[in-house]
Formats: structure tokens, sequence, C-alpha cells
């Protein structure tokens, strides 16, 4: 990968032990849009903030929730581009995996070949961390799932979770009203809720994204009219 | 948080700085700027114009050969704001890539499948320390089968929008501001409208009074989806349209 003159990592570790371009990685993230996912009892929803630099910006031209199999969405938080790339390793990983065993790549094979791509160029030579952390939610054989993936390649599932500025109070808020017989209605009220919290300005179906995936698993990225739909009833 | 700053690197390739910026990005950016021209690219109804300054420093140039707008194919068209030398790399490589697109899947590549693999292209070389970032920021357009008239930006970080207005160079916010305004209630400018919009978004925003061989003029119409660039009687046509309407 790359030069021969840049066959050393660029991530090394510092006298106290830490992987300082991890660390800063993981900054670039903590000052990315605010996204989130809750898993339900019978489906999985994510949604992100779309903040965009300026009204002349054609916001049809711009998703950010991704479709990785038609079982799986990402959402991501942080550098836009390095998610890009992403989105097209794990598609194409998807694809490799269903030509070789002929059946859907299960969410936790997916996630953890993610993981793997994102762990490569912690320790590469000449390449920096992706800026990025990554939700997936899917919905396989095992039922609805939810797995945050971070600049370091390190992976968990989670019940629910929350990433980028709002952080620390999205997740406050989802911890005093995660219940895990929740529906995936209620579910994407909540996540509404939850992104409304920390919200700069009206927010509408042109300024949030929302994907989400129930019992039938099929992924499926709401229309900002859908998207209207549900403010309304939280409203 | 030992040895916060990389060793000092940070500055000099593009890795993580401790606030978790990229310097490099942010410097290409400011090469950008520091060419010194403002470009405008404005969307319309049915067509899409670009126009950038035409700053020749030197009389003994031939100014044929000043040029920042370059067509891609026959469909699509690039305005190149920053290094020129950057920017012709990146139109080599993008007339490359939109022939082979051609070749290998039988339709004209869209506007967006450019804008996209242009975007792609910069984010490796933010991620690689092989290759610094182009110092170039790019708007392509073109006419899209289903979606109609494109404007797109890409920058060198590897972000890319479509736009209903954008500007990219040394003037750029003043740009946005001024076309932000014109573009509030999302009018539907017509050809003429779409030119004289861009144009004198640049006349206002750089206070002079331009004549036509100072700017270069691009466009896509609609009704005619070849990328054109305006000749110099064109040009004076708008011109003195927008001199009247004033």
């Amino acid at each position: 990968m790359g030069d021969s003159q840049y066959s050393f990592s660029l991530t090394t570790f510092s006298p106290s032990g830490k992987l300082v371009q991890i660390e800063h990685a993981l900054t670039a993230v903590g000052s990315g849009q605010t996204s989130l996912g809750i898993k339900a009892a019978n489906g999985v929803v994510i949604a992100t903030e779309k903040k965009l630099p300026s009204i002349l910006v054609d916001e049809t031209s711009v998703q950010k929730i991704q479709i990785l199999t038609p079982n799986i969405g990402v959402v991501y938080s942080g550098m836009g581009p390095d998610s890009r790339v992403l989105v097209r390793k794990s598609r194409k990983q998807a694809e490799q995996y269903f030509r070789l065993y002929k059946e859907p790549i299960p969410v936790t094979q997916l996630v953890r070949e993610t993981a793997t791509v994102m762990q490569e160029f912690t320790q590469s030579g000449g390449v920096r961390p992706f800026g990025v952390s990554l939700l997936v939610a899917g919905y396989d054989d095992k039922g609805p799932q939810l797995y945050q993936v971070d600049p370091s390649g390190s992976y968990f599932s989670w019940k629910a979770s929350a990433m980028g500025k709002n952080v620390s109070n999205a997740k406050t808020f989802l911890e005093k009203r995660y219940d895990e017989e929740t529906e995936l209605d209620d579910a994407v009220h909540t996540a509404i809720l939850t992104l409304k919290e920390g919200f700069e300005g009206q927010i509408s179906g042109k300024n949030i994204e929302i994907g989400m995936i129930d019992n039938d698993k099929i992924f499926r990225i709401l229309t900002p009219s859908e998207i209207e739909d549900y403010l309304n009833e939280v409203a | 948080m030992s040895r916060g700053s990389g060793g000092g690197y940070d500055r000099h390739i593009t890795i993580f700085s401790p606030e978790g910026r990229l310097y490099q990005v942010e410097y290409a950016f400011k090469a950008v700027k520091a060419a010194g021209i403002t470009s405008i690219g404005v969307r319309g109804a049915d067509s899409v114009c670009v126009v950038t300054q035409k700053k020749v420093p030197d009389k003994l140039l031939d100014q044929t050969s000043v040029t920042h707008l370059f067509p891609i194919t026959k469909y699509l068209g690039l305005l190149a704001t920053g290094m020129t030398a950057d920017a012709r790399t990146l139109v080599q490589q993008a007339r490359n890539e939109a022939a082979e697109f051609r070749f290998r899947y039988g339709y004209e590549m869209p506007v967006d499948s450019l804008a996209r693999w242009i975007a792609d292209k910069s984010q490796v070389y933010t991620q690689h320390a092989y290759m610094r970032p182009l110092g170039v920021v790019a708007m392509i357009l073109g006419i899209d089968e289903e979606k109609g008239p494109q404007l797109f930006k890409c920058d060198p970080a590897g972000h890319f929008f479509g736009h209903k207005a954008t500007s990219a160079g040394g003037k750029e916010q003043e740009a946005i501001n001024f076309l932000e305004k014109k573009m509030k209630n999302d009018p539907a400018f017509s050809y003429e409208e779409t030119v004289q919009t861009a144009v004198s978004a640049l006349q206002s925003v750089l206070q002079e009074d331009f004549k036509a061989s100072e700017i270069e003029v691009g466009v896509v119409r609609k009704e005619d989806p070849l990328f054109k660039v305006l000749s110099t009687e064109e040009i004076d046509e708008h011109l003195t349209a927008i001199s009247e309407r004033d």
C-alpha cells in the first residue's frame, strides 16, 4: 500500500503506551455531527443530523445513511470522505461472501471484516486511521443487531448508542429511555427525541436522516415526508 | 497526553493533529484561496452556468492557453479553482476515467459519478502519506438524463455535494452570501437568468465590471447538453444585458 518510502507505520506508541493517532481520530469523530442507533424488540433504527454547510447545497445529493446489503445499513459520525471508503469496501466484502457461500453475510461477520480494515489502517505503512465511527444496523437469523465500530477497529454490540458532538447528553437520554421491550415505531420516536435534544435550529425531514429495519429484514431509508410524519407524531 | 503533536509531522503529512484535524488538508484549502481567482456556479431550471476570472499576468502570454475551464467529455465540464498544475493532472485523470466509463458501461458517465470519483481520489490523498492533497476545488457541470441540470463541487478533503449555486476561491464566502440571498426562495432560473446571476454575482463580489476577455463562462443546457465555453461575443451579449438591466 503506497510508496516504499512510507513503509513504516505512522501510528506508533507514545512513551505512555498510547496510540495517539487513534486518539486524535476519535477527537475527529467527536466533532462530527451527532448520530445514534437503537435496537428495538422487532428491529433497529439509526438516525443522524444532516447539517449542510449552506442552503445552496442540494440536500437530495447527500445521503449519510447507506445500505451495505439489503438487510444491513450503516451511519457514521466524523469525516464523510473516509466513510465512503469503508462503505465501498464493506459492500464488496458482503458480495464476496455471498459469492463464496451463496447466503447473505451475517451482520457480525460484516462488522468484523469492516473493523479489520479499520485496524489495518492503524498499523499499515504510510496511512492514517479512519476519522469515522460507524453504527451498523442489521437484521439476520440472530435477530436485530446494532454494532458500533471505532477508528481503532474495535467493535461492540449495543442496545442503543450515540456518537459525535452531543454524545454524552444523547447517551444519558438513551440510558433513561431505553427499554428492551420497545417496539420499532417507539424506538424511532425515541431516536427523534434524542436528536432533538442537542439540535440547533428547527428539526425537519430535510435536516435529519433515519434508516430502519424491521422483521421483514429489509433496510429502508425514510423519505423526508415519512420523517415529517414521525416528527408530527412526536411533537 | 504525552507527545500529543505527533512529533510535529502533523503539519507535513496527512496525519491527525491533537484536535482531530488534518492540517495538510486545511492548508490545501488555503492554497486554493491563494491562487487569487474566484469562481461561481449557478444551476437553473434547465441549464448550469459556471464563470471564473481570467487573469493573464503577462501581456506576452498567449491568452488562449490560460484557462481554468476544461471539457471532460462532450457533455461534462470541469471548472478548476486553485493551483493550475494540480488542476491539469486532475483534468487528465478525469478525462481518462470518463472515457473508460463510457467504454466499460456503454453510456455516458453521469455528473455525480464523476464527482464521486474525483472526491474518492481526493480522499485517498488525505489518508495516504505518500501523496499530498491537490490544491484544487473542482466544479463539475452537466445535464443528467434523469435528474436534469447538475452542479457538483469537489474539494481537497474529498467532500462532494450537489449545489443549486456555489463558489470557490479567494472571495468564496462573499459570493456564497450573495448567492444565498438570490436563491433563497428556490427560484427556477431560465438560461439567461442563470448566466446573468452567475456573472453579476462575480461582478458584485469583486466590485468591478468585467470586459468579456477578463472572464471565462461555461454552460450546459437541457436543449443542447453539450458543454460549451462561451465565446467573447456571447459573453459580451450577457454583460450588456446585465448593465442594461441595472
